[in-house]
């Protein structure tokens, strides 16, 4: 698929806590260009995670509009957004979620399920993705015989499969060591420079961040920078 | 496109201790829900054989059993113009005259354990009166003679019962008797039994009565003429179809039957809570998992779906393996002692499709009824709030 445009307009997000109203986005305006590779950073509560949430579709806004190609998120029902997210995102997160009982290639193969599509189909893109983060040798492992580099690695997989406009990164490295982390990071901008993926990812590390085209900064829900990496960290090919 | 097979099979496994439980649990429930079933089937395919819809069996009015009922000669007299009647190829009435009696005779399994078995005294008409019966091995009696048949069910269940050996009958249990013969009568009731001379055996329990009289009519049309003859004032005995008969030896069964069913419908609820049990400790061990499915993009149905499939699998394969050890017991020869003649009828455990799939429809309905409040719960599953807590 082709890269797509990110739009928030006046977004504002507020969760209810009992008879307390907690302001996570207050008014954010945002644009990400398609094939962009963003890193979000802020204190824990500035709403990183909430801003990924929403561009992720997996939650609405308050208010304000959050636009992603041509799809309207705002306006979308649950029903309609869980069948937007399976043909046009991807999802990365921390703990992997990998999905124990399943081999390598069974758990990539997982969002193709959802899609009209021939067993050998769905196999051929399995290889595809799983040959693209380095574990084609891998396949039939199952997740307690991976290293967690290894696992995030299928999970990066399982994210690249259905060939998403946007892949939404929430702490990919939050739980590997330096050197897998760096592993997983060229792995991301090698998909952004290689394959032109929109990658949209939330880190506390500020050397994850220098892999990044453009830093985005948020505090207490406000946008407080907006930089853009001249020299990014260059990809190595896997 | 739902997910693989592998993926509910290894997701059962790997909650070994809760899935094997309740894998056991409606493994019993279907094993006596089939053990049940095969029991009510073989009695029903017994009694059924015992059936014919033009045979009349006359007691004495108030008793329920032949073994309890006495008819006197006299009263036998106006039989013969019972309407309806059929006749032999020599012109004679098929009217048979038989006293019931019972023998102690050692099981098979148990020499030291006896049984009343039933032996039935009948004249030569009764071979007309009953078509059913067919001499397979050896050959009949001679009346006069001390000489008896038996039934092959009786044969299959009891000692010393082969061609050649010599029973005890008799008041004093001192008449010995040769068996001269097998027969067979479509695996009725009448198979369970011994028969021998009426004559013969009258004398030898010194009995100067007749249990019962049998009537075969020469159409089922004429039914309901004979009865109210039979049953009207100028009888004064009682007739009922030889189905209705057997049907009310059965009774007692019957009601087993229906206090067992009371019984597996509470196992099944307590099978249910069971699947319920496992199913939501399932649900509660992979929130995450299920979180990450929805945020892929699986709809809450297919989450549902996934949890039932689950529970309907195990259920399932629980519900094979209990037909499997009933089947241990298909074909197996069992006995029954009737409350009203107390007698042993003997009859297999009869495993019909209709069992199997009665029995798979329970399992499945226990998997389905366990898994809805816990695939329910899985569907719900709020999303952002299982993945924080991973």
């Amino acid at each position: 698929m082709s890269a797509v445009d990110i739009d928030l307009r006046l977004v504002r997000k507020v969760y209810h806590k009992g008879r307390m109203n907690i302001t996570v986005l207050d008014g954010l305006d945002l644009s990400i260009e398609g094939g962009d590779f963003a890193v979000i950073m802020g204190p824990s509560g500035s709403g990183k995670s909430t801003l990924l949430h929403l561009v992720g579709g997996l939650d609405s806004p308050t208010s304000g509009s959050v636009r992603v190609g041509d799809a309207h998120l705002e306006r979308m029902s649950e029903r309609e957004l869980t069948a937007w997210r399976s043909r046009h995102v991807g999802f990365i997160f921390q703990m992997y979620h990998l999905v124990p009982v399943l081999t390598a290639a069974q758990n990539v193969e997982l969002p193709l399920l959802l899609f009209r599509m021939s067993s050998a189909e769905r196999r051929k893109r399995v290889e595809t993705a799983l040959e693209i983060v380095g574990l084609k040798d891998r396949m039939d492992h199952r997740p307690n015989q991976l290293s967690g580099g290894q696992e995030q690695r299928v999970a990066i997989a399982r994210a690249i499969v259905t060939d998403p406009d946007v892949i939404v990164a929430d702490e990919p490295t939050g739980d590997l060591d330096a050197k897998t982390s760096t592993e997983i990071l060229q792995l991301l901008s090698l998909l952004n420079s290689e394959f032109r993926k929109s990658i949209i990812m939330v880190t506390h590390d500020p050397r994850a961040a220098g892999f990044g085209k453009r830093l985005l900064h948020l505090d207490k829900g406000v946008l407080e920078r907006d930089e853009r990496h001249t020299h990014p960290v260059q990809p190595v090919a896997v | 496109m739902p997910l693989p097979l592998s993926y509910t099979w290894r997701n059962l496994l790997a909650r070994r201790l809760s899935s094997g439980l309740t894998f056991l649990v409606v493994a019993v429930v279907v094993f006596v829900l089939s053990v049940l079933l095969s029991f009510a089937a073989g009695m029903q395919a017994s009694l059924k054989a015992a059936n014919s819809p033009v045979n009349i069996v006359v007691l004495k009015a108030g008793a329920s059993a032949e073994s309890t009922s006495i008819i006197w000669d006299d009263e036998v007299t106006p039989l013969a113009q019972t309407p309806g009647v059929a006749t032999n190829e020599s012109g004679g009435q098929l009217l048979s005259r038989e006293l019931s009696v019972q023998a102690p005779v050692p099981r098979r399994t148990d020499l030291s354990r006896k049984a009343n078995v039933p032996v039935r005294g009948v004249d030569d008409i009764a071979f007309g009166v009953h078509p059913e019966v067919r001499i397979t091995e050896g050959r009949s009696f001679v009346q006069g003679q001390m000489e008896a048949i038996v039934g092959r069910a009786a044969r299959g269940r009891f000692a010393n019962l082969e061609i050649g050996d010599q029973i005890a009958l008799g008041r004093q249990v001192n008449r010995l008797f040769r068996i001269v013969g097998v027969f067979e009568a479509n695996g009725s009731a009448l198979e369970s039994e011994i028969w021998a001379p009426r004559t013969v055996l009258t004398d030898s329990y010194r009995r100067t009565f007749a249990s019962s009289v049998h009537l075969r009519l020469s159409a089922p049309s004429a039914m309901p003429a004979a009865l109210d003859y039979v049953n009207g004032p100028s009888v004064q005995l009682r007739g009922k179809r030889e189905g209705e008969y057997y049907e009310d030896l059965n009774k007692k069964t019957r009601e087993i039957v229906y206090l067992a069913s009371i019984l597996i419908g509470i196992m099944s609820v307590g099978a249910a809570f069971a699947v319920a049990n496992t199913m939501y400790a399932a649900v509660d061990a992979r929130r995450r998992e299920i979180a990450m499915l929805r945020t892929i993009g699986f709809a809450r149905r297919s989450v549902i779906s996934i949890f039932m499939i689950e529970s309907v699998l195990l259920t399932a394969i629980a519900c094979a393996a209990g037909l499997t050890c009933a089947a241990y017991l298909g074909g197996m020869k069992q006995d029954y002692l009737s409350d009203k003649t107390w007698t042993v009828f003997a009859f297999e455990l009869k495993m019909t499709p209709q069992i199997l799939a009665i029995c798979f429809a329970v399992a499945t309905t226990v998997g389905v009824i366990g898994a809805v409040a816990p695939a329910g719960r899985a569907a719900r599953t709020r999303i952002l709030d299982a993945l924080r807590k991973a």
